[in-house]
């Protein structure tokens, strides 16, 4: 299973980042989803936490979408030390999304109104 | 704690100091939040007598229990002062990210008191408040200042793009700086709490933003029964098709609606329909010709924000939020202005100088009427100004650096109609400018606008659409209900756009119930509400707002315009006051006063 994202239907609520925190901490705290939403004026990014890296990149480049510059760092699902985002805020331990259990049940998915996330079979 | 901080933030400007408060008990229970505590705080703490513009007034953000939760729509947070415009106790709302970050923060309110002695930006991380200097950023539009405060963020305290981005910034634009009595505070690029012009008590204090990050946690009474609580709304409104239209169209539906009957303010309110609307009644129109993206405030499944786009026009290249209908209707419309690309040109001017466009609008479709009837010399505009013309644009700059002409407008409409000897031309009550739908349209409509607390609004009560049309009492006795409930919304904070009607009350009882653990009601939400405004009524009374000032302009009162009818507001304002339990004059009663627990309050007036 996975998650597609459509950001083109993504409406910058951020009701994903509260479902994952709410589900994970038992409070709402954004800074503890691992699920961010990318606020842009032309689109929204929601991109989910993957494995953590120990490491920053080198190099930082930026990625051209729909004629928008948007900088890779944001996209990179990563969580590494350069990063603001998935790490505890108090402790900085790394976070990575879990599909919320076995069987897969994303709480993101499930608050997702505009229907930017779904769940799919691989 | 749930739902709550249980903290104040008081910033005194005039020394550079902050400080962290307990909040008191009494105000979680008895005011629900938002605008019921502002309503408290702004009684308990200033002399209503007060010049608003002096630094003895008070500007309060407030956020409220359910901010930050989760619930579905509690996005906003409110903006609370006495009002330069209305003289009033005034409690705009504004979405965006703000709110949430100011309650992530860990404050549940902010108060800025005294004035700056010079320019400052406030920032707010977590318990990192500090004091900035704003020198380099006083005269800058709003989009600037925002992305000038970003570019501070990143240089000085190296924050990376996610943390830049998740950060709310309120702001104002030149012309709260300058003292526009209807300039408005934005926020996130485009949402503003807009209406009674605390825009200018920000400027009049020095300050140019606020911009909060915050990363703590609100924490949830009964988590899972608000989990499934929020699903199974979700899994309602996914067949509303009203707030799938909502969605789809934000307010660019209603336009046609207006048209259709006869409530599209046209001309100064001199009609009730618009002819050059009718390309925009489909709003499939509207949505092709300038929409962006759909945009949504922090937690709203609904997003009935619209981020729109002037194409191929580089003298306005960015993208605005909106025109949302108010704005179509009174920088549009009711200017004579019927193409949309003109109203986005004023909308984003607005946006950009920080001015309520309700009542930019109103006060300039008073000069264009004054101009057409001869009252205003072209001299003394320095070009002409009639309904229709371009000209605006130049205006609107003009009136929010107070040059020429701009200097009188921006005190007003009062003040530019009584200068011109006509002062029955400003379509103002208390001073600030009735917004959108003609009041003629309606029976409760007029009632509404007169009565409201906080001058001509139009989100403090609203329209009985779904309700088809009753005889007066009825209204009359919608018009108490909505107010009421509006008022306890405001306090959650909820937006009530999508909880209206059939919903009234009953989902703000079951999120509050949810987040805090204490019992709430529909029945007591709407009874908190009455209190907070009689509570209202009392600051106002107290800063000489009497009966004789729920009125309305005379061409509403007694000029048939729409469907052939006036408002018999002498007929309908002692059905209200009576059902309010206030005395022929519009003064609450002692008996009602005690009854809420406002005895001590009323003390003198009554």
């Amino acid at each position: 299973m996975k998650i597609k994202i459509d950001h083109k239907l993504c409406t910058g609520c951020k009701q994903c980042e509260i479902a994952c925190s709410l589900a994970h901490t038992q409070a709402v705290n954004p800074w503890r989803s691992r699920i961010r939403v990318f606020i842009g004026e032309e689109f929204c990014l929601p991109v989910i936490a993957g494995p953590y890296t120990e490491a920053a990149c080198n190099s930082k480049g930026t990625l051209m979408i729909e004629g928008v510059e948007v900088d890779e760092c944001v996209i990179c699902r990563a969580s590494c030390p350069a990063k603001s985002v998935y790490k505890e805020p108090d402790t900085e331990i790394p976070l990575k999304c879990d599909f919320c259990g076995e069987p897969p049940n994303p709480q993101c998915v499930q608050w997702c109104a505009p229907n930017a996330l779904t769940l799919v079979e691989d | 704690m749930f739902g709550w901080n249980g903290k104040i933030l008081r910033v005194d400007l005039s020394r550079g100091t902050s400080r962290v408060e307990d909040m008191p008990s009494y105000l979680m229970g008895d005011y629900i939040g938002g605008r019921g505590v502002c309503a408290r705080i702004l009684f308990d703490e200033i002399d209503p007598r007060i010049d608003p513009l002096s630094p003895a007034n008070k500007l309060i953000f407030s956020t409220g229990p359910l901010t930050g939760s989760g619930a579905p729509a509690a996005s906003r947070f409110i903006v609370s002062a006495k009002s330069p415009l209305s003289n009033c106790v005034s409690s705009p709302c504004c979405g965006g990210y703000f709110g949430a970050n100011l309650k992530y923060s860990g404050y549940d309110l902010l108060i800025f008191e005294g004035k700056s002695p010079e320019p400052v930006y406030v920032t707010i991380r977590n318990d990192l408040v500090e004091i900035n200097p704003a020198g380099y950023l006083w005269g800058k539009v709003s989009s600037e200042t925002e992305k000038a405060i970003r570019e501070d963020m990143r240089t000085k305290h190296g924050l990376d793009n996610w943390a830049l981005n998740s950060m709310g910034i309120a702001n104002i634009g030149p012309a709260g700086e300058n003292l526009v009595r209807f300039a408005c505070i934005m926020s996130d690029g485009g949402r503003a709490a807009g209406r009674s012009g605390l825009g200018a008590v920000m400027g009049s204090k020095n300050l140019k933003a606020v911009a909060a990050l915050g990363t703590g946690q609100v924490n949830i009474a009964d988590v899972d029964g608000f989990r499934k609580a929020v699903m199974d709304f979700y899994q309602e409104g996914r067949d509303n098709k009203e707030l799938l239209k909502r969605r789809m169209y934000g307010t660019w539906s209603l336009p046609g609606r207006a048209n259709a009957s006869k409530s599209q303010a046209a001309f100064n309110f001199k009609e009730g329909y618009f002819e050059e609307f009718v390309k925009y009644e489909d709003p499939e129109v509207i949505r092709a010709l300038i929409r962006v993206r759909d945009e949504a405030c922090f937690a709203c499944p609904f997003a009935c924000g619209k981020r729109s786009r002037i194409k191929n026009d580089p003298e306005y290249p960015l993208t605005a939020k909106g025109p949302e209908h108010e704005t179509m209707a009174l920088v549009g419309s009711n200017c004579g202005i019927g193409d949309m690309l003109d109203i986005c040109r004023n909308n984003y001017l607005c946006n950009e100088l920080g001015m309520d466009t309700i009542t930019a609008g109103a006060v300039v479709s008073c000069a264009m009427e004054l101009f057409e009837e001869g009252h205003l010399p072209e001299k003394d505009m320095g070009y002409p100004l009639e309904f229709g013309n371009r000209n605006m644009f130049k205006l609107l700059k003009q009136i929010a650096r107070r040059e020429g002409i701009g200097d009188l407008m921006a005190e007003g409409g009062i003040a530019l109609a009584e200068k011109y000897g006509h002062p029955e031309l400003y379509m103002g009550i208390k001073g600030m400018g009735i917004p959108a739908w003609h009041p003629q349209a309606f029976d409760a409509l007029g009632l509404q606008y007169a009565t409201c607390n906080t001058g001509g609004a139009h989100t403090k009560s609203t329209l009985p659409f779904y309700e088809g049309r009753k005889d007066p009492a009825y209204f009359v006795e919608f018009t108490k209900k909505d107010q009421d409930y509006i008022a306890a919304a405001d306090s959650g904070v909820l937006c009530w756009i999508i909880y209206h009607g059939p919903l009234w009350g009953e989902k703000l009882a079951e999120w509050l119930t949810y987040v805090t653990g204490e019992k709430y009601t529909p029945e007591g939400v709407n009874r908190l509400g009455e209190k907070i405004w009689n509570l209202e009524r009392l600051f106002n009374m107290r800063a000489g707002i009497t009966g004789k000032d729920d009125t309305l302009p005379p061409r509403i009162l007694n000029e048939p315009r729409v469907k052939n009818r006036v408002i018999e507001l002498d007929k309908l304002l002692p059905q209200y006051y009576r059902l309010r339990a206030w005395d022929e004059k519009g003064i609450p009663t002692k008996e009602k006063l005690r009854e809420m627990g406002l005895e001590k309050e009323g003390t003198d007036l009554i």
